[in-house]
């Protein structure tokens, strides 16, 4: 467990937080979406020096919040002061960041209509995840449609999709014009956002198990920020699995890591020789790459994640939190510091990422 | 602060009223409402005749009751969620295999991690009182001043059971800590005091000067006298310099000295004093002459203080340092009643001893067992009671006097925790807190978890899933089962029949996956559509839970290589289904049909051998079908679900298939055996 991590109550179960983009500084600022609550809010925070402890250097301040429908889900940046928020209602709204020397506002200034809804009683369906590249906003719901929208104008859907007639878990876009999606049979399809329905060619990548007899959805995937032909999934036996999407015929790597589904995966933002996953069972793992063991051999283009068996040897794992006993349901690192959202109704801040 | 009396309920509708308001109420499973409506009780001896009410237009209106709790406030959540873990931190501390000396020390700190989660929310509280929105609201302001007032109470009465109880020096002397408990709890002087010693010199003109310092001799607060005094622009004159001498002198009783040296120093002190006001040092400053008169513990002079107090625990700490700072717990015991006793005495007749107070005066007296009873008084929805129990079972305090007192800890600790837990786990939103309470009371904790799961409310996969962790965890498969059953049927009905039928393969049970397959193989029969492919082609290893399912599976794999245009595989795989004696009675004319394509087709696909397996299961298997079918058709009772049992959409009648079949296989068995015979030959 990393030395420095201080936690905060803030009194809501928290689904995701992410650190606003700064330029050039070490973010202050983070927004934390709710779920399970009489009233689900996005807020707004910054880090204020503590006057009363000193072994805890930084508290969070509310400074503002916005008021949702139903649970948040899904929660990214579009740019530096728009924020793309996913709902439980199916709908997708975008939340504008004001920051100022004294108190910070954020403020709802579109909704789109509603995206995601079961066909045949015309309830909504809740949208579960939701991916970002440029402007384009990518949502998938319970329904198992894709939805593709402009940031600038989120009256218009520019494309449906529905690849699953179950509901897809997670999304992510591994280039400007394909996305990945992940259902709850652990199928992953990649999606063409520039045909529709019927054109779409059908890859599928299905998710390792130990047990091939036991279910084991897809919780969370993401590519590699430079090597974007790596995409790494969790899922819900708690494993990560590797895939080459030059090669996808088979998994390049397959890692058992936790013992409860993974929740969020991701490179730190800046240093990808850092991955980072976060479990249900309340833990927050730090993978970092051996570069001296992997300089040895180094080939072109190729990555220690699909180094198949080899890639254990590759990294190393450090458990950043550790028995927090609640479900770890979101993080966001920036610069040397992460940040986790949980069931336990605390933030944790963790000071000294390396 | 507490109900004295039950809470009582009139419900006010007309029916009630007419009935003589009698009331009937049940608890509604799952939650902790209660249901009320009116009702009249109608005994053996009432009369039998139709009521009043027949036919007059008043509804029966069902009321539903909870029980107020302070927790439904955001603010507070925060209190649930933080104490939650410093309980788990206590119960693994319990269970680690430390040395006992250690484990004392750490659980000292587990209290103190207790109060300061309350001391915490209680500055939010504060805080938030003086925001706006809760200024406008009557009702919050009215919830956040009791949520106030009850955690105030709460982190007072926990404080002091940590020093008379927890704390065990082996000296034990309490005067000292309970000058800091006091002090904590009454700020105001310290407060006045800070602002005085600001003011320098000019203090003394201040109207309250010698009031605060007054109030700060009676809190023991010598060293802030003392500072403040030797402020005084007088500060030189005798009388001070002797004041400022004997309160330097006073001594204070330190670790590791001699009890007795240390009460002949104090004895000597004292009369020292006395003989000092008795020849009027301090005659020429009156209200120094009165401070000093406080110190020597004048009962004349701390009466008539007496009377300014808030509550009669206020100043005893500090009448205990002058009178007998060598006070030890059991003889708090006999000061706290004396001096009770003596406040109470210059109370108005109509006073009445407040909860607070009472609880107090329980725990200085030792009577923890009537302390734990009141607790549970409290309006916090028992978190105080339970933890604080908690703590004294894990901790082994007062064994001996709750063994004679006949309480049972362990007994009461698991039923508090066991309620606790339950109260949070049926409470909306705050189950995952719960659980870990329920964790922790054995086998009863286990089956309550086991009951309460299925029943949170599911309104997002996401969040079923969690659930479905937390049984997984537990090892409840069929907890996990169930919530995935219900998840299924939700999403059949909402004709979704691939999520429906994932779930059901999550649920593991062979009925519910055999129907949903059913209901795929036979919408397939009756309009050549298949559902959900999707699902379909990605369940692989997990078919193996139904028969059926792996029909589906393989039929469909046949249907897909059939669509492939790969004859031969699909021929095999078709004869193979034929043979396997898994196929569904209504899916007989269906996949009959579909061998007389491959059957009629120009270059034989089938052979020989296999043409007289497929007229063997025709005339084996759908002829008697068939029959049966026409009987059945005859009787009009179960005509419904036959008629839609055999049918396929290519067909109109089921019986035509026969005639084309028999002819299909005859043409190809002729074709196959002579190809068949020729390359033998050959």
């Amino acid at each position: 467990m990393a030395a420095n991590v201080s936690s905060h109550f803030i009194s809501e179960k928290i689904s995701k937080v992410r650190w606003l983009p700064e330029e050039l500084q070490q973010s202050e600022r983070f927004i934390t979406g709710s779920w399970d609550m009489n009233t689900n809010y996005v807020r707004l925070w910054r880090l204020q020096a503590n006057t009363y402890e000193q072994n805890v250097e930084q508290t969070p301040q509310c400074s503002d919040k916005v008021a949702f429908e139903n649970d948040i889900t899904g929660m990214e940046f579009v740019n530096n002061d728009t924020i793309a928020v996913g709902c439980a209602d199916g709908h997708l709204s975008l939340l504008s960041v004001q920051r100022a020397v004294e108190e910070d506002q954020i403020w709802r200034t579109a909704r789109s209509e509603r995206l995601h809804e079961f066909k045949r009683s015309c309830t909504a369906a809740p949208c579960t995840a939701l991916a970002v590249y440029g402007s384009d906003i990518a949502t998938v719901g319970e329904d198992g449609s894709v939805n593709v929208l402009n940031a600038n104008n989120l009256k218009q859907v520019k494309l449906t999709l529905n690849p699953d007639s179950m509901a897809l878990l997670s999304v992510t876009y591994v280039n400007q014009n394909e996305l990945v999606t992940a259902n709850r049979m652990g199928v992953m399809r990649m999606l063409d956002v520039r045909v529709a329905n019927e054109a779409q060619k059908k890859i599928s990548l299905y998710a390792s198990c130990q047990d091939a007899k036991s279910s084991n959805y897809v919780s969370a995937i993401t590519t590699h920020p430079m090597q974007q032909h790596v995409l790494i999934c969790g899922c819900e036996e708690g494993s990560i699995s590797v895939w080459d999407l030059r090669n996808m015929k088979y998994p390049a790597s397959y890692l058992s890591a936790h013992n409860s589904p993974i929740t969020d995966i991701g490179f730190h933002r800046r240093n990808p020789n850092k991955l980072f996953t976060a479990a249900e069972g309340g833990e927050v793992w730090m993978w970092s790459e051996n570069n001296m063991a992997f300089d040895t051999d180094q080939k072109d283009g190729n990555s220690v994640w699909i180094c198949g068996d080899r890639v254990r040897a590759l990294v190393n794992v450090d458990g950043v939190l550790t028995n927090i006993r609640k479900a770890i349901n979101s993080f966001d690192v920036q610069g040397s510091r992460l940040i986790c959202g949980s069931d336990s109704e605390a933030i944790y801040l963790v000071n000294d990422i390396q | 602060m507490i109900n004295e009396s039950p809470p009582a309920f009139e419900l006010g509708d007309t029916l009630a009223t007419r009935c003589g308001n009698t009331l009937t109420g049940v608890f509604v499973p799952g939650s902790s409402k209660i249901a009320l409506s009116a009702y009249r009780p109608v005994k053996w001896n009432s009369r039998d005749a139709p009521s009043e009410t027949v036919g007059s237009e008043d509804f029966v209106l069902v009321h539903m009751a909870k029980e107020a709790s302070l927790f439904e406030e955001p603010l507070l959540r925060s209190l649930l969620a933080e104490t939650t873990v410093t309980f788990t931190t206590l119960q693994t501390l319990a269970q680690s295999q430390k040395s006992s000396t250690k484990k004392i020390t750490e659980y000292t700190k587990i209290s103190s991690s207790y109060r300061s989660v309350i001391r915490c929310c209680l500055e939010k509280l504060e805080l938030a009182k003086k925001l706006p929105e809760v200024q406008e609201n009557d009702a919050k302001q009215k919830l956040f001043a009791e949520a106030i007032m009850t955690l105030y109470s709460v982190e007072c009465l926990w404080h002091l059971f940590e020093i008379l109880y927890m704390q065990q020096q082996h000296y034990q002397l309490v005067v000292p800590q309970l000058l800091e408990w006091t002090r904590f709890h009454y700020p105001q002087a310290e407060d006045e005091a800070t602002d005085l010693l600001l003011m320098g010199e000019e203090a003394s003109e201040f109207d309250n000067y010698w009031q605060t310092l007054k109030k700060l001799i009676m809190f023991g607060q010598l060293d802030v006298t003392r500072a403040i005094l030797s402020q005084q622009p007088q500060a030189s004159q005798p009388a001070f310099q002797a004041a400022e001498q004997l309160l330097k002198s006073m001594p204070v009783y330190q670790e590791g000295y001699a009890l007795q040296k240390f009460t002949t120093q104090w004895e000597y002190w004292h009369s020292d004093l006395e003989r000092k006001l008795t020849a009027h040092v301090f005659a020429t400053e009156p209200e120094l002459e009165l401070m000093m008169q406080l110190v020597a513990g004048s009962n004349k002079h701390w009466d008539a203080e007496l009377l300014d107090s808030h509550d009669w625990y206020e100043y005893l700490p500090g009448y205990l340092l002058y009178t007998k700072p060598s006070c030890k717990p059991f003889e708090l015991r006999i000061a706290a009643t004396n001096w009770q006793n003596r406040w109470s005495r210059q109370q108005p007749a109509d006073w009445k001893m407040s909860q607070l107070s009472r609880m107090v005066l329980q725990l200085m007296k030792h009577e923890v067992k009537q302390f734990i009873y009141d607790t549970q008084k409290l309006s916090d929805s028992h978190w105080f009671s339970t933890h604080i129990i908690d703590l004294i079972h894990h901790t082994g305090l007062l064994t001996t006097y709750f063994e004679q007192q006949g309480v049972e800890i362990p007994e009461l600790r698991q039923s508090l925790i066991y309620d606790y837990g339950s109260y949070l786990m049926t409470s909306h939103n705050l189950w995952q807190l719960g659980i870990d309470y329920l964790d922790h009371c054995q086998q009863e904790g286990l089956a309550a978890i086991s009951l309460l799961l299925p029943h949170i409310p599911i309104k997002t996969e996401r969040q079923a899933f969690k659930i479905i962790q937390l049984a997984k965890q537990r090892g409840f498969v069929e907890v996990e089962q169930d919530i995935c059953k219900v998840l299924s049927k939700r999403a059949y009905n909402d004709e979704r029949y691939g999520s429906a039928l994932e779930w059901a393969i999550r649920a593991k049970d062979v009925l519910l996956v055999t129907a949903i397959a059913d209901f795929i193989l036979k919408n397939y029969s009756h309009t050549g559509n298949m559902l959900c492919k999707d699902v379909i082609t990605s369940i692989g290893a997990r078919m193996f839970v139904s028969p059926r399912l792996i029909f589906l599976l393989k039929y469909y794999e046949f249907y897909e290589l059939y669509g492939q245009r790969e004859f031969l595989a699909a021929a095999d795989l078709l004869v193979n289904l034929l043979d396997s004696k898994i196929t569904p009675d209504y899916f007989w004319p269906t996949l009959l049909i579909d061998a007389l394509p491959l059957l009629e087709s120009e270059d034989p696909k089938i052979f020989s051998k296999e043409t007289v397996a497929i007229l063997q299961h025709l005339e084996m298997e759908l002829v008697p079908l068939i029959e049966r079918n026409k009987r059945a058709r005859k009787q009009p009772s179960n005509q419904q679900t036959n008629e839609t049992a055999l049918k396929d959409y290519r067909v109109e009648h089921t019986e035509e298939i026969l005639d084309l079949m028999r002819l299909a296989c005859a043409r190809n068995l002729a074709r196959a055996m002579i190809i068949e015979n020729t390359s033998n030959i050959s």
